[in-house]
């Protein structure tokens, strides 16, 4: 791959303060790789260098993205180069401790739970510099006509009920996790300000099927290398960058036809990609739905983040109708719920309802799985969905999966923040039958929100069943998901015995009635083939690792059993796991054993808005700086994200400080967060005043079905219709309304149609007034 | 003879794996070894250190907080436990004490109150501008 080969720049980080040479175990991180449409096969290459008197071993802490699992390694210097193993966690610390004991380099790259991995390099000597190239594969979020591209180039803190946080020095915070249920797992010191990080940087290629309509990034400047048909290799438009947010990339296509990858892999064997837009399947069932929203309002989410997921949910309330019933649950350290039970989506509750969310702020803990359990309360047994608006900065994610399958409803997830939460959030929404999007705070959070919910009241299709026919073997693994949502292609993996042509069936029920659909299975030797094997093993992975503990408090299921299942599958497909760890010894000449190696964690940088204070506030004051001289100030309500209740009965040092001239801090999110854009503001105003009976207020029938009039004109103007569009469903809504009035004319029909079509009519209708005049003005306009 | 240990005898005696005693050894919360190079060796000390460590981990202390524990608290035997009190020097003649250990919330709570203190006690100061006094 000559994507490997990257120039390196004569790069000496200095200190933004001082101007000096700044000391870095590691130097830089630079992100190479393909990204198709049904995931993306990376290589992340780390440099470190040692600047050190004595032998260093460097330990760097990451996130991995979604569906991810590491590969293998190449670690490389100056005369050497060796290739990772794969072996059994045991084995592979064994063999690591080994090698660091004999004085050998010695590399090792584990997972642990949530997702964290520790690349750890051992033994580089004083001036030595070293590469390692690690080779991972990750899944991409896939839209019906795209796909979003997330890559983690930070690491954001998480809450856990059981994490200590502090400010160890100023602008650096530390997590400690419980050894008992996160085991040796190192986390990094987090910096406020990653000016004086690592260098980091991308070079990929995006292939897709059909034409690509756009290529575009929300978070990095690009500079598109060479462009073709479905092909498109792109990188940074700058030299460098700051490891101060994570990498997005934005993948359109012209057509949304979907795709079939084949190709056959290292040992001969078929494999297969297929990636089938939800249009196929069909239209959601018009029926009652029943939602209850959960909101994340812990401290991370203050500024933009929360005010936006209220304007969302808002808006989302007015595109049910009064059949619909939804509850609320807003949730930090406690859950605190709208009403009890699920009530219908009348005038009345719709208006309490925004009540209860303008008393909503950002504050404390995030207890994912308590809300959950609460959401699970209202629906009372009942079968439904939860919309779940949360940064999903969480650690300990296994019994949070486990409480979320064992209620049997599905939480769609809207990841607000940084990618290393995907990892979460994709698995918690796969796990449960539902849909995850992921966006930024600096995105319009409110609109995701709306088009994340517009897709997801009833699936298009559920009991999906696949087979492969016309081949000696072949078969689909992981099985279909449960359900296939609008806006979500569904995408399933398969062999085959070899080469050939057959067919993938598939079967299922949509709008209470069975559906079919044949295609094509083409397979040919080479191709995409290996690297679908691989991106099939990443799933299979994961999904095992989802199910593998049962709720908190209940008995765990699998333990040895699970563990040796995931190593077994991790054997297969030559991949780590949690199971199974990469590891590599190299013989130097003049290795000296029994040398102690000094132990440096590589700092990361925080995902750009996440609020450094809400973190590591508190128990900043006590360690930062000699005698307290160095003061946090509290930032508004922050509060700190840690439950310290169980401090030590005594301390050994007393702490002076003055609350006289505290230090001010701009933390203020709204500020860097994107303006409202002024258009969409009054697009989520207008949706959010459609009423129950899906028609906008007026004094009188005919009012109201000319104000229902100009709202659907407004939408079709912005792009939304019946079919397409954020507001597709308040589209449809206003239609509804209009086909079931009283009112009938030719102008009323005609409307009807465009909205269905998506049919814009020219005209500056956002300025008209609901009047009887304008049926004139409209008549005029539609040439009736 | 005392006893010793190579690196990982130590860890499997403690049950503290090696790469966290290196770890612990270079945050300098743990002595490095008795000798360099290829005899490295540990002795109970250690032992006892790491136990130590994890103790006071499982009350709740950072590694960054043990570190900076002064002395270990065998030094302090036969006195009472010690308590810290945090003082807030509000004006310039107003010191508050109060108890160090309280809960995050409590805390919180506390500083809030002593904000809306320090600010009308420093209004109120006798240098400051004192219209308000009778």
């Amino acid at each position: 791959m000559s994507a490997l080969e990257i120039a390196t720049h004569g790069f000496i980080p200095t200190s933004a303060v001082t101007g000096k040479e700044i000391k870095l175990a590691m130097q830089r991180l630079w992100l190479v790789g393909r990204i198709l449409p049904v995931g993306a096969r990376l290589l992340v290459r780390h440099t470190f260098r040692s600047e050190e008197e004595k032998p260093q071993e460097v330990i760097y802490a990451f996130g991995l993205p979604r569906d991810a699992a590491l590969r293998r390694f190449r670690i490389s210097g100056e005369g050497f180069s060796a290739r990772s193993e794969l072996r059994t966690v045991e084995k592979a610390v064994e063999a690591y401790e080994k090698g660091m004991e004999e004085g050998h380099l010695a590399a090792m790259a584990r997972q642990y739970q949530d997702g964290v991995v520790n690349l750890s390099v051992g033994n580089i000597r004083p001036g030595e510099e070293v590469t390692v190239l690690l080779e991972v594969l990750a899944g991409v979020e896939a839209h019906d006509d795209g796909l979003r591209f997330r890559f983690p180039f930070t690491l954001a803190p998480a809450y856990h009920s059981k994490a200590r946080m502090a400010e160890v020095r100023p602008g650096y915070g530390e997590i400690e996790l419980p050894g008992d249920e996160f085991g040796d797992v190192i986390l990094p010191q987090f910096a406020s300000d990653a000016s004086s990080l690592h260098e980091v940087g991308f070079d990929l290629s995006v292939t897709v099927p059909g034409p690509i309509s756009e290529v575009s990034s929300p978070s990095h400047p690009l500079r598109t290398v060479s462009r073709s048909h479905g092909h498109s290799r792109l990188s940074l438009a700058t030299a460098r960058d700051l490891p101060d947010r994570d990498l997005v990339i934005d993948v359109r296509s012209a057509d949304a036809k979907g795709a079939v990858l084949t190709g056959t892999d290292s040992q001969g064997k078929g494999r297969f990609a297929a990636l089938i837009p939800s249009p196929n399947f069909g239209e959601t069932a018009e029926e009652p739905r029943r939602i209850v929203f959960v909101l994340d309002r812990s401290g991370s989410m203050q500024g933009a983040p929360i005010a936006q997921a209220r304007k969302a949910l808002e808006a989302c309330l007015a595109a049910l109708s009064e059949e619909d019933r939804f509850g609320i649950v807003a949730f930090d350290n406690t859950a605190e719920v709208f009403k009890k039970d699920l009530v219908a989506a009348d005038m009345k509750n719709r208006e309490k309802a925004a009540e209860f969310l303008a008393k909503i702020d950002a504050r404390g803990g995030t207890e994912l799985a308590a809300a959950i359990q609460a959401a699970a309360k209202i629906f009372d047994r009942e079968a439904g969905d939860i919309m779940l608006l949360t940064d999903g900065q969480v650690s300990g994610i296994d019994p949070i999966i486990g409480t979320a399958r064992a209620t049997g409803l599905r939480v769609h997830c809207l990841g607000i923040g940084s990618a290393g939460q995907d990892f979460f959030l994709a698995r918690l929404a796969r796990e449960t039958g539902a849909v995850s999007r992921s966006v930024t705070p600096r995105e319009r959070v409110d609109l995701t929100a709306v088009d994340l919910f517009a897709s997801i009241g009833r699936p298009v299709a559920s009991d999906l069943k696949a087979r492969v026919e016309g081949f000696e073997e072949g078969s689909v693994s992981p099985a279909p998901p449960k359900y296939v949502f609008a806006g979500t292609p569904l995408l399933l993996f398969g062999e085959t015995s070899g080469q050939g042509e057959g067919r993938l069936l598939l079967e299922w029920t949509g709008h209470g009635q069975p559906g079919t659909l044949d295609l094509p299975l083409a397979i040919r030797g080479g191709g995409e083939g290996e690297t679908l094997r691989l991106l099939q093993g990443a799933r299979l992975i994961n999904d095992l690792e989802g199910q593998m503990e049962a709720p908190e408090g209940s008995e765990r299921r699998t333990g040895r059993r699970g563990l040796k299942m995931l190593e077994n599958l991790s054997q297969n497909y030559g991949l780590a796991s949690r199971a199974m760890a990469l590891v590599a010894v190299v013989e130097r000449k003049g290795d000296r054993p029994g040398e102690l190696a000094l132990t440096r964690v590589v700092p990361v940088g925080m995902p750009q808005d996440v609020n450094f204070a809400a973190y590591f506030a508190m128990r900043g004051q006590a360690l930062a700086g000699p005698g307290g001289l160095f003061e946090m100030s509290t930032i508004g309500d922050t509060c700190l994200r840690s439950d310290m209740a169980e401090l030590p009965e005594s301390r050994y040092s007393m702490r002076v400080k003055s609350l006289a001239g505290p230090v001010a801090r701009d933390l203020d999110i709204l500020k860097k967060s994107q303006k409202l854009d002024e258009a969409d503001a009054e697009l989520l105003t207008l949706a959010a005043r459609i009423e129950p009976d899906g028609g906008m207020p007026g004094k009188t029938e005919e009012e109201r079905a000319l104000a229902s009039i100009l709202a659907i004109l407004q939408f079709l103007a912005a792009g939304h219709s019946w079919r397409s569009g954020t507001f597709r469903k308040h589209v449809q809504r206003l239609v509804k309304f209009l086909e079931g009035g009283k009112l009938q004319n030719d102008t009323v029909r005609e409307i009807v149609k465009r909205a269905r079509t998506g049919n814009t009519l020219p005209g500056e209708w956002s300025k008209k007034k609901p009047e009887p005049s304008l049926w004139a003005e409209l008549a005029k306009a539609l040439g009736i | 003879m005392t006893k010793e240990w190579t690196l990982r005898e130590l860890a499997a005696e403690s049950g503290i794996p090696e790469r966290t005693i290196r770890f612990y050894i270079s945050k300098g919360i743990l002595d490095p070894p008795l000798r360099g190079g290829r005899g490295a060796a540990y002795g109970p000390d250690h032992l006892t250190r790491l136990q130590e460590i994890r103790g006071l981990q499982a009350k709740g202390l950072m590694l960054a907080e043990i570190a900076r524990l002064p002395e270990p608290p065998a030094a302090a035997a036969g006195l009472p436990a010690p308590s810290s009190w945090e003082s807030y020097a509000i004006a310039d003649d107003v010191i508050v004490w109060v108890r160090g250990e309280s809960s995050p919330w409590r805390a919180k709570h506390i500083r809030s109150a002593l904000r809306e203190f320090a600010s009308r006690i420093q209004k109120n100061s006798p240098k400051g501008d004192d219209n308000e006094r009778t």
